[in-house]
């Protein structure tokens, strides 16, 4: 009988029920068939289905009904003092725990202590709602100023929708979400300890008992208590585990994910790995002596580690012998480069390279004495001192100088 | 004088009769009552009364399917039903003629 309720008369009913919740179960369900048959000709009577307003008018709020029919029957008083005064702290920290819990279970991704805490805490909320319950209806929700606020509004935006709309909506819908919940709950949560087969019969013994307690829930109420927060944890879990599956990724990935990116190469960094400067990639380098004559040098970092570059000259770049065993890196500067012909384009077969420096070296600031080449102009240009400087060849030695500074410059990147 | 607060007492009696006449489902009941002339019986005391006489074991309750929808729950009178009624209707008619006869003497 009561599935043929929908709308206002069906909350009237449930209103109704909570009324009555303090009688024996098998009594309840007997007044409240009778109750159910009594607002379905009610509703019969006018040609819309009728609203809230129209159905207080016709039989008085729920409670004034609940009340008379509480009278006429004979029905003990409500015991109402006892169970609010003992319900209501209970209830307040069920709500509040309902409510962290899940979020805490949402941010488990940072580190699983969150995934246990939220868990414990939704424990908690299902804790103190049997409490708060202790014989009512979670409709007691409702009853707190808020919570019927609420209510009103949720209730005007379901008018908005048209009513056989609204049924098809529910009697189509509350399974599919019920298989949905039920498959996702299951399924992610064997996902987390055992393989896909092990998901898979998870997910399929999650849908069954995920039906069965909606159905449970559709003729005893007081189940919401467990419903509402897992249906909370539900909404969140659902649409991120299916735009986590979108994106390639995998319900393990949620718990797993973050040692994953640690001690990876960094793939994200285009020049991690190379010469670089500032972020640059440094393709060449031509090493002036202080005097401003290009030198040939080999390169080494502060452990000895040969600073290496990939050879670019014609042999490098076209490739002619793959078998040949001369290195594609080399620590000697500077390296010849392919010089493109006079229409800016390079070939194969007419290739031309040169380790000549493609620009003019700024003077070298005035750091050593001065020989009758150089009109030193102390401005720009770097000037390492020996300490850093590898190896030269002899040839590019200056004869009076007895400590060679190099003057090192990075070619502009193209 | 307010007839709701004198139904109170007499709701009983009043559903054991229209009952008497034939079973009925709740709102059949509310029906037959209005029509009766007690147009301000509220409706939950009506279901009210009919679970009270029913839980006293005066009433039969059986469930018929209805070709304009959900199933209807039927009250009948039973045994003990009709002898509430009988019984009942003694007291009424005494305390009734008792009014009466106080009125009247009242009256003049």
């Amino acid at each position: 009988m009561n599935s043929t309720l929908t709308g206002a008369v069906a909350v009237y009913l449930a209103q109704v029920r909570a009324e009555l919740s303090d009688l024996p179960p098998g009594e309840l369900e007997d007044v409240l068939d009778d109750v159910s048959g009594h607002l379905a000709e009610v509703a019969a009577e006018s040609e819309a289905e009728p609203t809230a307003e129209a159905l207080q008018d016709r039989l008085g709020t729920p409670r004034q009904y609940a009340d008379e029919l509480r009278t006429a029957a004979g029905y003990p008083p409500r015991a109402e003092q006892s169970s609010d005064q003992a319900g209501w702290p209970a209830l307040r920290w069920g709500l509040i725990a309902a409510t962290v819990g899940p979020f805490l279970v949402v941010i488990g991704g940072i580190s699983p202590v969150f995934i246990l805490l939220g868990l414990i805490t939704l424990f908690g909320a299902a804790f103190f709602g049997v409490r708060a319950l202790h014989g009512n209806d979670p409709r007691i929700v409702l009853e707190t100023a808020q919570g019927q606020r609420l209510a009103a509004s949720i209730r005007n935006l379901v008018d908005q929708i048209p009513p056989n709309l609204r049924h098809e909506l529910v009697s189509i819908g509350q399974p599919v979400w019920w298989v949905a919940r039920g498959v996702v709950g299951g399924g992610g949560f064997f996902a987390l300890f055992g393989a896909g087969a092990v998901a898979v019969v998870g997910a399929l013994a999650g849908a069954a008992v995920s039906v069965w307690i909606g159905r449970r829930t559709q003729q005893d109420r007081r189940w919401l208590w467990y419903v509402v927060p897992l249906n909370v944890v539900a909404t969140v879990i659902v649409p991120a585990w299916l735009a986590f599956s979108f994106v390639g990724g995998s319900a393990y990935g949620l718990f797993g994910g973050y040692n994953d990116y640690r001690g990876s190469s960094g793939t994200d960094y285009a020049y991690a790995s190379g010469l670089t400067m500032d972020g640059n990639r440094i393709e060449n380098i031509y090493p002036f002596d202080e005097q401003g004559r290009q030198v040939k040098v080999r390169l080494y970092d502060q452990d000895g580690k040969p600073l290496k570059v990939e050879i670019q000259d014609c042999v490098g770049y076209w490739g002619t012998d793959p078998s040949s065993t001369r290195p594609s890196e080399s620590n000697q500067f500077p390296q010849a480069m392919i010089l493109p012909d006079s229409e800016g384009n390079t070939s194969a077969d007419n290739c031309k390279d040169s380790d000549k420096a493609p620009f003019i070296p700024p003077a070298a600031p005035v750091s050593s004495p001065p020989t009758a080449t150089t009109t030193p102009t102390p401005s720009a240009g770097t000037s390492t001192k020996p300490s850093t400087t590898p190896t030269t060849s002899p040839s590019a030695s200056a004869p009076n100088s007895p400590r060679p500074s190099v003057t090192l410059t990075i070619s502009p990147t193209r | 004088m307010d007839t709701s607060q004198l139904l109170k007492g007499v709701l009983d009696l009043a559903v054991l009769a229209v009952l008497r006449d034939g079973d009925g489902y709740g709102y059949d009941v509310l029906r037959r009552l209005r029509s009766a002339g007690l147009e301000d019986v509220a409706d939950a005391s009506v279901y009210g009364t009919l679970r009270r006489l029913f839980a006293a074991g005066a009433l039969t309750s059986y469930v018929q399917p209805s070709e304009e929808g959900p199933h209807r729950k039927y009250y009948g009178l039973n045994k003990i039903g009709r002898d509430l009624l009988a019984e009942s209707t003694k007291t009424w008619n005494h305390f009734a003629d008792t009014m009466s006869v106080l009125l009247i003497e009242e009256a003049t």
